[in-house]
């Protein structure tokens, strides 16, 4: 990855202050010594990237060649049509619903949160206790969480029994915790300490002299959030939801343990495939399905990574 | 008298290249009046005092902790003071927020906005004041040019060099036309060449506007070439706060002696009567109110103060040679133990190899003294 | 000295002067905490209450208990090992070597958390040798990759605190290896990344179902599930143990850590950002 411009030059971004991001030394030419250079650096790679293809790489690709295999091997596209249509594609449907909905209100919220706990003034205690909850609860999903929320939110939980103490029925105006939005509301409480977590490094690149000189120049709150606040955060933001929208699209254990699989969601379906409730001639549709969540999440982590590249640009 | 660019009828006409009618009876008067600040249990500021003239560019000179910022940042607003208060024309604007104190700031670095082009972070206090898009732009690239930038005038922040990132930044101060511009240590993060080009170019446009003006920085050499006065601080106090030559020639205390220019420490005898023997001499002392008994002291004199002869068995030795350009700084070992820096002209000194004898002097001038080390 | 003569100075009397700005703002802040606070801590109380303390005590001697818990820990240690082995030699070669790929390195270590556990181990069930399909350490290889995105950003957090650079070349320069250069240079003053990245990893295993359920091993989470259709209080009490026990260890992790990096002059240490200490302004 070359610098843009000569290194000096008005054009070379890396100028300003912090090292430059470019890989020491020449780029790569396609001279035998300098390959021979670029690979032995490349070197010390390696292990990661063997380990990441074996791990992750070819199990996906196994998932895309399975969806376009027959049972018995041979091509077909009828996984594809399968996944596609009918009570699958009412899957996908539910799921990115789902997904959209708990991805940008535990963003919203999460960003809330996480400016609280950033801007606190005697906060340290605070934020270490936050942030290591944080990291505890967005990591703590499915099963245990579901029960969680079972016995507090459930038809016969304490929390429901409570509130129907004094006077509020949640039941009876129709809430119930085992549907779409009961499993939204759960799953906040692993979202939104997601959020907090990957906001709060784009709230620490926030620096307080852009603040002091924007008050300096006249502008009240507003106007620096207006102005410079808001859009030097709004690439990672936008980031965050996307993020939170991948974390809720692959989440299975929690809606799984809180529906039994009377929603229709993808991540489920998955799941019934391997647990063998197939119809004969459609084992490859699991496959079929599996693809398709990944290119959804393909798409959202591109867009992810280029909004990335942009904001760490302007903090540099 | 037509209302400028920022609306203020009460401020002076401007003429059409920017420039104000200079200083004189007009202009912004600042008082620090006993200012005083702690932090937990360290005192950052000591109840501090300074009279700013209109149109005066005052530098406060001093090391790390002495306070300088911290002054700086209350007179901005952005740190409030346990007691004291700081007038501006006469009125208290210690209640005032930062926001309405209509100063212009110059932080230490990156305080441009990243997401703004150079010339949008310009006119940005311009937009505050709700001036039109029209007459922000500009008036904000007459700025640009006036610090020689108006080609980036497109560029974002992170595409241009940390010298002109200042400029710009000065620019942003400067295009709200401030009552009062307050600088913090805006150069330190330069490098050298960059450093004395702004430097330069600051004092300039300070002198050109009229704008009253508060300095900060820890480099003494910016301090006595930019400023009309500089104020010396240390542990939250101020030292001395005068001219720059007066603040060499006659430093108040050893502190500022020391700090301002480089300064030579002999042994000598403190007699009652304000007098001090070094260097088999006797001169009068320069700071009577100095808190040193009679007895042994340290007698404080500059490198081009004494005077060094050649001699056979004279009190000390030629040790080191350093050429400075037109000067060349000797060091010599006198009895006791102790070195002292001699400067000289280059090629005088061209003769005074190592080893060679030499009597060093006491010039028949007042001399400083502190307590002996 | 400058004249002032024209303009009538009145010093005000000490006093202390209005609220700064950022105070105006703490009502608002502490009612966002309590909220959140009540949102989070809400059902776990409720749980608590619903499971009983005498559950706390039985779920030590449920049938599958121990067992459960045994392999989940077996597998956390395993997943453990290999994940640091892997990530921070690779970490610290990425900071050193190639900074260039460092955005790379943040994409794609992003994707563990993106990518559905449930397609992944459709995947790995497919390719896996028969010999690996029947250890539950299959599993353990997999978590490492489901671990990365944490435990690379903990570990990158504490290398962007120090300047690893800098201090690789001072330890070269004075003739240690690469190996002496790691073990004695690098890792003290990587403890805290380190450990906060095992700590997040174990959080993993020992809370991971879906892969575990899929491939057919009971592992704790497993165990939780199973057995909560015969006691649920005793599944709840579990649920909240695990919880606990995660915490404590990370608030260990991080106080070790503040402390530790306050002593070398740096600032306080959270899970993913270490910050160097603001320096009180002249």
């Amino acid at each position: 990855m070359a610098a843009s411009g000569a290194p000096g030059s008005l054009a070379d971004p890396g100028a300003p202050g912090s090292g430059p991001d470019i890989v020491s030394g020449s780029s790569a030419r396609l001279t035998f010594p300098h390959a021979v250079r670029w690979l032995r650096r490349i070197l010390g790679v390696v292990p990661f990237a063997v380990y990441v293809t074996l791990g992750l790489l070819l199990p996906m690709v196994a998932v895309t060649i399975g969806a376009f295999e027959k049972d018995n091997g041979g091509f077909t596209l009828s996984n594809v049509n399968a996944a596609t249509h009918g009570i699958y594609l009412h899957g996908f449907w539910q799921s990115i619903i789902l997904s959209a909905v708990s991805s940008v209100v535990p963003a919203i919220l999460g960003l809330i949160l996480a400016y609280a706990i950033f801007t606190a003034k005697r906060g340290n205690v605070l934020r270490q206790v936050t942030i290591t909850a944080s990291g505890v609860f967005a990591n703590f999903g499915g099963v245990p969480l579901a029960f969680l929320f079972i016995a507090s939110l459930g038809s016969t939980g304490l929390l429901t029994h409570w509130l129907q103490n004094i006077g509020i029925d949640l039941y009876a105006h129709g809430f119930t915790l085992y549907s779409l939005i009961g499993v939204i509301v759960v799953y906040f409480y692993f979202q939104i300490p997601l959020m907090v977590l990957v906001i709060l490094p784009a709230l620490e690149g926030l620096r307080p002299a852009w603040r002091e000189a924007a008050e300096n120049m006249g502008a009240r709150s507003w106007d620096y959030w207006r102005f410079v606040g808001g859009p030097v955060l709004l690439p990672a933001f936008l980031g965050c939801v996307l993020l939170l929208f991948g974390s809720a699209l692959s989440a299975y254990a929690t809606a799984e343990a809180l529906t039994n699989g009377t929603i229709p969601l993808t991540a489920i379906q998955i799941g019934s495939f391997l647990n063998g409730n197939v119809i004969a001639g459609q084992e490859n549709v699991g496959k079929a399905l599996g693809l398709g969540m990944v290119i959804i999440i393909a798409i959202a982590m591109l867009i992810y990574t280029v909004l990335q590249r942009r904001v760490a640009k302007w903090l540099r | 008298m037509t209302a400028n660019i920022t609306g203020n009828t009460a401020r002076d006409a401007t003429a059409a290249d920017g420039t104000r009618q200079t200083a004189g009876t007009r202009g912004t008067s600042v008082v620090l009046h006993d200012l005083s600040r702690a932090f937990g249990a360290t005192k950052a500021l000591d109840g501090l005092s300074i009279d700013m003239a209109p149109g005066e560019l005052v530098a406060l000179l001093g090391p790390s902790g002495c306070g300088k910022t911290t002054a700086l940042r209350i007179v901005a607003g952005f740190e409030i003071a346990d007691t004291g208060s700081v007038l501006v024309d006469g009125k208290d604007i210690s209640s005032v927020p930062a926001a309405k104190r209509d100063m212009g700031m110059v932080f230490q670095s990156y305080s441009l906005f990243p997401n703004m082009t150079a010339l949008d972070n310009v006119a940005f206090g311009l937009r505050m004041r709700k001036i039109g898009t029209g007459d922000r732009r500009k008036r904000a690239n007459e700025l640009l040019e006036m610090v020689g930038l108006a080609p980036q005038a497109k560029q974002y922040p992170h595409q241009l060099s940390g010298g002109q990132q200042q400029r710009v930044a000065l620019a942003r101060a400067l295009a709200i036309e401030p009552r009062v511009l307050l600088l913090d240590e805006p150069l330190s993060a330069l490098d050298a060449k960059v450093r004395l080009q702004l430097r330069e170019q600051i004092r300039t446009l300070q002198q050109r506007l009229g704008t009253t003006t508060l300095f900060v920085t820890h480099d003494q050499e910016e301090a006595l070439s930019m400023a009309d006065r500089v104020g010396v601080m240390s542990h939250g106090k101020l030292e001395q706060i005068a001219a720059p030559d007066e603040l060499y020639d006659k430093p108040a205390t050893a502190f500022v002696a020391e700090f301002v220019g480089i300064m030579n420490r002999v042994p000598g005898e403190l007699h009652s009567g304000g007098t001090v023997t070094a260097l088999d001499k006797t001169v009068p002392v320069m700071n009577q109110d100095a808190d040193v008994s009679p007895g042994p002291a340290d007698v404080l004199v500059r490198p081009e103060g004494l005077t060094m002869a050649v001699i056979e068995n004279g009190n000390g030795i030629v040790a080191t040679r350093t050429f400075l350009g037109s000067v060349t700084r000797v060091g010599v070992l006198l009895s006791g133990d102790v070195t002292v820096q001699v400067d000289k002209p280059s090629t005088d000194a061209a003769a005074l190899a190592p080893g060679t004898s030499v009597q060093v002097t006491l010039p028949p001038e007042p001399v400083l003294v502190a307590p002996r080390r | 000295m400058a004249a002032i003569a024209d303009t009538q100075v009145v010093p005000a009397p000490p006093r202390r002067t209005a609220r700064p700005r950022a105070d105006r703002g703490a009502v608002w802040r502490w009612v966002v905490l309590l909220v959140a606070a009540v949102y989070f801590l809400l059902p776990l109380l409720v749980a608590f209450r619903f499971a009983g303390i005498k559950s706390f005590g039985s779920v030590l001697s449920q049938s599958g208990f121990t067992s459960s818990l045994g392999l989940s820990v077996r597998l956390a240690i395993v997943t453990t090992v290999i994940e640091i082995v892997l990530m921070l030699p690779t970490a610290i070669y990425i900071h050193l070597r190639l900074p260039g790929l460092r955005r790379l390195m943040e994409g794609i270590t992003i994707l563990p958390i993106v990518i559905p556990p449930v397609v992944l181990i459709v995947g790995v069930l497919q390719i896996s040798p028969g010999a690996l399909k029947n250890t539950p350490y299959l599993l353990a290889l997999e978590y490492v990759i489901l671990a990365m995105p944490f435990a690379y950003r903990a570990i990158d957090a504490g290398l962007r605190a120090l300047d690893l650079k800098t201090i690789v070349e001072a330890s070269n320069s004075l003739g240690a290896g690469w190996l002496n250069t790691l073990m004695r240079v690098l890792l003290p003053n990587l403890t805290t990344g380190v450990l906060a990245a095992v700590v997040l990893t174990v959080a993993l295993v020992l809370g991971e179902y879906t892969m575990a359920s899929l491939a057919l091993y009971q592992t704790f989470p497993v165990w939780i599930y199973v057995n909560s259709q015969y006691s649920g209080q005793i599944s709840v009490a579990a649920s909240l143990l695990s919880l606990l026990v995660t915490w404590l260890f990370l608030m260990a992790i991080t106080m070790i850590g503040t402390r530790r990096s306050r002593r070398k002059g740096g600032g306080a240490v959270t899970l993913f950002t270490a910050t160097r200490q603001e320096t009180r302004g002249n």
